[in-house]
């Protein structure tokens, strides 16, 4: 039987794993990827909560409406940010962040 | 009909105001008529009232118009009638008449001659309402009024510095005295909580008021007095006045405005005696400003300024009398005085007006020839101020003698009578310097003044002759002095006979000084007197003191207070703390080394940290 | 009729934002058209604003027109209860005078910027908004709608003087516009900070849901324990104090003054200052009673500094419009200490005093601004014998320096004279003390206003300038309408008295009940 506590324990190996890859990685594409899975653990939380806690059908609403919006800004954040990451391609041709730091002081 | 018409003359001289400032600007011959029809018709309902008054069955006035309504704290204007109260509105209006009568002659051709007028109906309305007004606080309301008219009237010819600068020194010196009248009144008020008269009265007498804070109060109030009244230390702006026009002296710096600070402690009489000590400065700025009053004017060679320290020493006189409580003989003299001085002015006045403007007494001389109505009126003043006997000046002064004789002792009136003497003198000196002697040539072709200015000179020629027969007795009016006090006029004989024989030993003296030019008495005074004269001649430097108190200290101050808002409070305080931000900043931008990584990193253990607080906590 | 009476408050709002907005829709180059756009907007509002004064019933007090509108409601786990954020409009005795002040200072400024030369279109948009912002704290009974009217009426005012503005060269250093603009924002946004966080704190302690000030004074005495009421109530009086130049925190004051442009001056020292004393009585003492009650000796002593210290500030000035500036310092310095006093008096008063001041100062700026645009110099120093030139100008200006040093039959006298009356009532012999140096701080106005009557307006004026332009007509038109405002305020308060006690009576009784 699945209870919360999986889905808990799911979602935070997949958000350690997101900030783990995003520290140690150096790829501008592994690192969104990397966010991409952060998100998504948030997504797996509140979908479990949502659906295990005992809340009335008002608030179980929340949960939902919360996924639906993360999973657009994520997709509207991709969007720009493979942008960016191509024009950085053209310019640089690289995608390593750290030989990009134009944002310093 | 009656004493509720008392409300009119007020409301009269206010509407010729409004009328004049607002309506008739392009006219200024119709300003002047209006305004002098008002002053007439306050003095026709003036005498409706005190034919009133004097009346046995006096029906009492209970009509009032709210001005301010909070809760139970009400301010409304009502009138207080009574004898103190009628009498001043007899001398003002009578007085405010006949200088704005001579001022249609003397202000002739003057570009703001409509000004004028509309400034003399605010005055007048002002200055009734002072002493009529049953509450303190509108009281101060109209006492203010009664400052801005005198600012104004000062001021008339503001495009001359020293006018401009003579106004401002008037309305500040009794605005000083001002704060503490104002002082004054709110402490009685929290004791009280009325303003009304003779509510205050009723509550004082009944013990209900603090003693303390009584005694504080009245000596306030009496500050205030002062101001206004010119008393010693805020005796000059009165003398710098005498920049205004001659007959705005005549009105307001010698008969009625400068006489409020005397009203207001006779009309405040029931509290100042309840305050003795209070009761013993007023005796003590009384006696000290009618002497030190009486010797600039001997040596001033302004004529307007001589006549200015004679009022300032004639204001100490009634105030000594007010010190003792002889609130009949401070008033009669104030009557007198009033109407003897503005005598006086009138005549400088018109002198003035033959002599393009000339004050100084040394060009004159031997005007009575060529000027013998002023010259005689301006001669009946002078005489009746110093105290000659048959005259009314006589016999107020007398009655003050009596009091302070009768209260005071024998020490303080071997002092009064050295003021008298002193007032006696230099009303002679300047009586013979200005008429008798030889005639300066430049000034054989002046003539006589026109009748408009004649006339109220002969009017109050003959009232300072006459005005004694007030203390007369006739059928129901018991005399003067019963009307004020409720009791009757007696005499000293003694003293009439010694204060006579000192004003005969002042003229003789001035006879011999004046006239004769005697060597011996000249040489003598030129000796033994020249550092007093000099003394004298500067004003005891009062003014450079004040003045040096103005600029070095007042000033000072405020400039440090500027600029220490300036420096300190802004440039520190502001701008120090706004650059300090701004150089953190500069420090700090530091941290932003655009290394991704450093950014993660930072996030997480920031994001951890948060996490083991909240934990903790 | 019934439909406009219903419907009054949110006129007042209304009506310069359509302003506003006509005027953008207006090409920039029909300056006559926005001047007469703008000029008929403001009246039109000046007669809502008389109706509201009529409409409003003293007889019966309390808060009236009540005027809702729902802006925000969630059903649902939101903290906001069923009615949200609302914008609750409604005006009591003290809310019907600021809003007479603020449309007559409003007519009077549009009709003092006749003058404005660039960009006056610009000029009008902001200058109206900033009105909507002001009329609308004034009526707000909401403090979430207070606080965001409150910013509407900041904002437009960084733009108003840092680009219509003027700089002064004072020879050893130099206050441009931009400083004084950037200062002003800054301080004001920091109060406003502070005034956000006690908005909060109070919504949150009270719990009911909704930003209602009404509702929100039913709970004072449960909900809100002593300690919360002295923190929250300290940083009101720090952040309003800020808005009514409250020492030490003034600085932008008077720079602000300066540099604005005439009609700006007029309704920043007329009526924006005003905001600040409002927000204390309608935030800090409605609802923070206890807190009030025991933080009003700070107040006191503040305001005291304030008076004295503007006076003293005032005479040390060699600038015209510093002087004024200053004396604005000195005057709130008498609101606030009529708030601090508790008494029905004193409160009365104060609030007497921020419209007499409100009017007062329009005034003074509309002369110092009439005299400065013809003269190009507003140094003492060089300055003399003005009245021959510009006797309009020169008349308004005595007639509010009278105003100010309290001379009696000017509206200041009867407000200063409540306040003085407040003050000696209250906190035994310490309010003598306070009171006597009120009192002392009204002679020092008269000293430095006689001063520069004396030194700038008398005197023979220099040969060398003959082609001076007077006051053009509709500055003296607005002139003619304040000095009878005040004329009619000093000879016969008592309508506009009898308005204010019928607002503050209720408030003070709330407080001297909490005891």
């Amino acid at each position: 039987m699945i209870e919360l506590i999986h889905i808990q324990i799911l979602s935070a190996l997949m958000f350690c794993i997101g900030v783990y890859g995003v520290i140690t990685r150096r790829s501008a594409i592994l690192i969104l990827m990397c966010v991409e899975l952060m998100l998504n653990a948030v997504n797996i939380n509140l979908i479990g909560f949502s659906a295990f806690r005992d809340f009335s059908q008002n608030q179980r609403i929340f949960g939902h409406v919360m996924i639906v919006f993360i999973i657009t800004i994520a997709a509207v954040e991709l969007a720009l940010a493979i942008a960016i990451i191509l024009r950085l391609y053209k310019n640089k041709s690289s995608v390593n962040v750290d030989e990009v730091d134009l944002m310093k002081w | 009909m009656g004493v509720n018409l008392a409300y009119f003359p007020p409301v009269i001289c206010g509407i010729s105001f409004i009328l004049t400032v607002f309506f008739t600007r392009k006219a200024p011959l119709i300003s002047s008529l209006i305004s002098v029809f008002a002053i007439l018709s306050s003095f026709i309902l003036f005498i409706f009232i005190l034919i009133d008054f004097l009346s046995p069955n006096l029906n009492s006035i209970d009509f009032s118009i709210d001005w301010i309504d909070v809760l139970d704290t009400r301010i409304s204007w009502g009138i207080l009638l009574d004898s103190l109260s009628v009498t001043m509105l007899g001398l003002i209006t009578l007085v405010a008449l006949l200088v704005q009568v001579y001022s249609i002659s003397y202000m002739k051709g003057d570009s703001r001659f409509g000004w004028y007028f509309s400034v003399h109906s605010l005055f007048a309305a002002a200055m009734i309402a002072v002493v009529l007004v049953d509450n303190l606080l509108l009281m101060y309301f109209a006492w203010e009024l009664v400052g801005l008219g005198s600012y104004l009237l000062i001021g008339f010819w503001y495009e001359k510095r020293a006018a401009s600068e003579a106004a401002k020194k008037a309305f500040i010196t009794t605005r000083i005295g001002d704060v503490a009248l104002l002082i004054g009144i709110i402490l009685i008020f929290k004791s009280t909580g009325t303003f009304n008269i003779s509510s205050i009265f009723h509550i004082a007498n009944n013990g209900g008021i603090n003693e303390n804070i009584l005694t504080i109060s009245t000596f306030l109030i009496f500050l205030g007095a002062m101001g206004k009244s010119a008393q010693f230390p805020f005796h000059v702006w009165l003398p710098d006045a005498m920049e205004g026009p001659t007959p705005v002296s005549a009105l307001i710096h010698a008969a009625t405005m400068v006489a409020a600070g005397v009203y207001l402690v006779a009309r405040m009489m029931p509290l100042f005696s309840l305050a003795p000590y209070v009761l013993d400065f007023v005796v003590f700025i009384g006696l000290f400003t009618f002497i030190f009053g009486g010797t600039m004017a001997i040596v001033m060679h302004d004529i307007k300024r001589v006549l200015a320290y004679s009022t300032i020493s004639h204001l100490g006189l009634m105030m000594l009398s007010l010190g003792f409580m002889g609130i009949a003989s401070a008033i009669f003299h104030l009557i007198v005085h009033g109407v003897s001085k503005a005598l006086l002015f009138l005549g400088a006045g018109s002198l003035m007006h033959e002599m393009e403007g000339e004050t100084d007494i040394r060009n004159m001389g031997g005007l009575v020839n060529k000027m013998p109505i002023t010259a005689i009126t301006f001669i009946i003043g002078s005489v009746s101020l110093a105290g000659i006997i048959p005259l009314s000046g006589f016999f107020s002064k007398d009655e003050i003698l009596l009091t302070v004789f009768e209260k005071g002792g024998i020490l303080i009136l071997f002092l009064t009578l050295i003021g008298a003497f002193l007032s006696s003198l230099y009303m002679f000196r300047l009586t013979f310097i200005t008429f008798f002697g030889s005639l300066k040539s430049d000034n054989s072709k002046i003539g006589e003044s026109p009748i408009l200015m004649t006339l109220p000179l002969i009017l109050l020629a003959l009232l300072a002759i006459f005005m004694s027969a007030l203390l007369l007795e006739i059928s129901t009016f018991k005399g003067f002095i019963f009307f004020i006090s409720g009791y009757k006029a007696h005499l000293n004989l003694l003293l009439i006979v010694f204060s006579s024989i000192l004003s005969f030993v002042a003229l003789i003296l001035a006879w011999f000084i004046y006239i004769k030019d005697s060597k011996y008495l000249t040489d003598w005074f030129k000796l033994n007197m020249n550092c007093f004269y000099k003394l004298l001649l500067n004003k005891y430097y009062i003014d450079e003191l004040y003045q040096y108190v103005i600029n070095q200290i007042v000033l000072r101050f405020a400039q440090f207070i500027a600029l220490f808002d300036r420096l300190v409070v802004n440039d520190i305080g502001v701008d120090k703390s706004s650059l300090s931000v701004k150089s953190l900043g500069l420090k700090l931008k530091f941290i932003q080394t655009g290394k991704m990584h450093g950014y993660a990193i930072s996030m997480v253990i920031g994001f951890l940290i948060l996490i083991f607080t909240w934990a903790i906590l | 009729m019934d439909l406009i009476k219903e419907n009054i408050l949110i006129l007042t709002i209304l009506l310069p934002l359509i302003g506003a907005s006509l005027i953008f829709i207006t090409p920039g180059h029909l300056n006559n058209i926005i001047k007469y756009i703008s000029l008929v907007v403001s009246f039109i509002t000046f007669i809502i604003v008389i109706l509201i004064f009529i409409f409003y019933d003293i007889n019966s007090g309390g808060v009236q027109l009540l005027w809702n509108w729902n802006w925000l409601s969630l059903k649902g786990a939101w903290p906001l209860g069923s009615e949200g954020i609302s914008l609750n409009l409604g005006v009591d005795g003290i809310s019907v005078m600021m809003v007479l002040l603020t449309g007559t200072v409003m007519l009077t400024g549009v009709m003092a910027s006749w003058n404005i030369q660039s960009r006056n279109k610009d000029f009008f948009v902001l200058y109206f908004l900033l009105l909507a912002g002001v009329f609308g704290v004034f009526i707000s009974y909401d403090m979430f709608f207070f606080f965001f009217f409150y910013e509407l009426s900041v904002m437009p005012m960084f733009l108003l003087i840092g680009y219509w503005g003027s700089s002064s060269d004072f020879r050893t250093f130099i206050r441009t516009k931009e400083y004084a603009a950037m200062k002003l924002t800054l301080f004001l946004v920091a109060g406003s900070v502070l005034i956000w966080v006690a908005i909060i704190a109070i919504f949150v302690q009270a719990g009911l849901g909704t930003f209602n000030l009404l509702e929100i004074q039913k709970v004072v005495d449960d909900k809100f324990p002593l300690f919360f009421q002295q923190v929250n109530f300290l940083m009101i009086i720090i952040g309003f104090g800020i808005l009514a130049g409250m020492w030490p925190f003034h600085t932008w004051s008077p720079d602000g003054h300066v540099a604005a442009p005439t009609s700006v001056s007029m309704v920043h020292a007329g009526v924006l200052m005003k905001l600040g004393a409002f927000g204390i009585i309608r935030i800090g003492m409605a609802l923070l009673p206890e807190g009030a009650n025991s933080l009003m000796p700070l107040l006191m002593i503040l305001g005291c500094v304030n008076v004295i210290y503007g006076a003293f500030s005032a005479l040390g000035q060699t600038d015209l419009k510093y002087v004024v500036g200053y004396s604005s310092v000195s005057h709130m310095g008498y609101v606030l200490m009529g708030l601090a006093s508790m008494e029905h008096l004193g409160l009365t008063g104060a609030v007497y005093q921020m419209f007499s001041h409100g009017i007062m100062t329009a005034l003074f700026f509309l002369a110092v601004g009439a005299i400065y645009h013809s003269m190009h110099t507003r140094d003492i120093l060089i300055l003399k014998g003005i009245i021959k030139k510009m006797p309009y100008a020169s008349i308004f200006f005595v007639f509010a320096g009278l105003t100010s040093l309290g001379l009696p039959g000017l509206s200041g006298f009867a407000a200063e004279i409540l306040i003085f009356l407040g003050v000696f009532k209250s906190y035994g012999s310490l309010g003598v003390l306070f009171g006597s140096l009120a009192v002392a701080g009204a002679g020092i106005t008269a000293i430095y206003i006689l001063r520069l009557v004396s030194k700038v307006f008398f005197g023979r004026p220099d040969q060398n300038i003959n082609n001076i332009l007077d006051t053009t007509k509709f500055e003296n038109m607005a002139g003619i309408i304040l000095v009878v405002l005040i004329l009619f305020g000093g000879l016969y308060p008592l309508p506009f008295i009898d308005m204010i006690t019928s607002g503050v009576t209720p408030i003070l009784n709330n407080i001297l009940g909490a005891l």
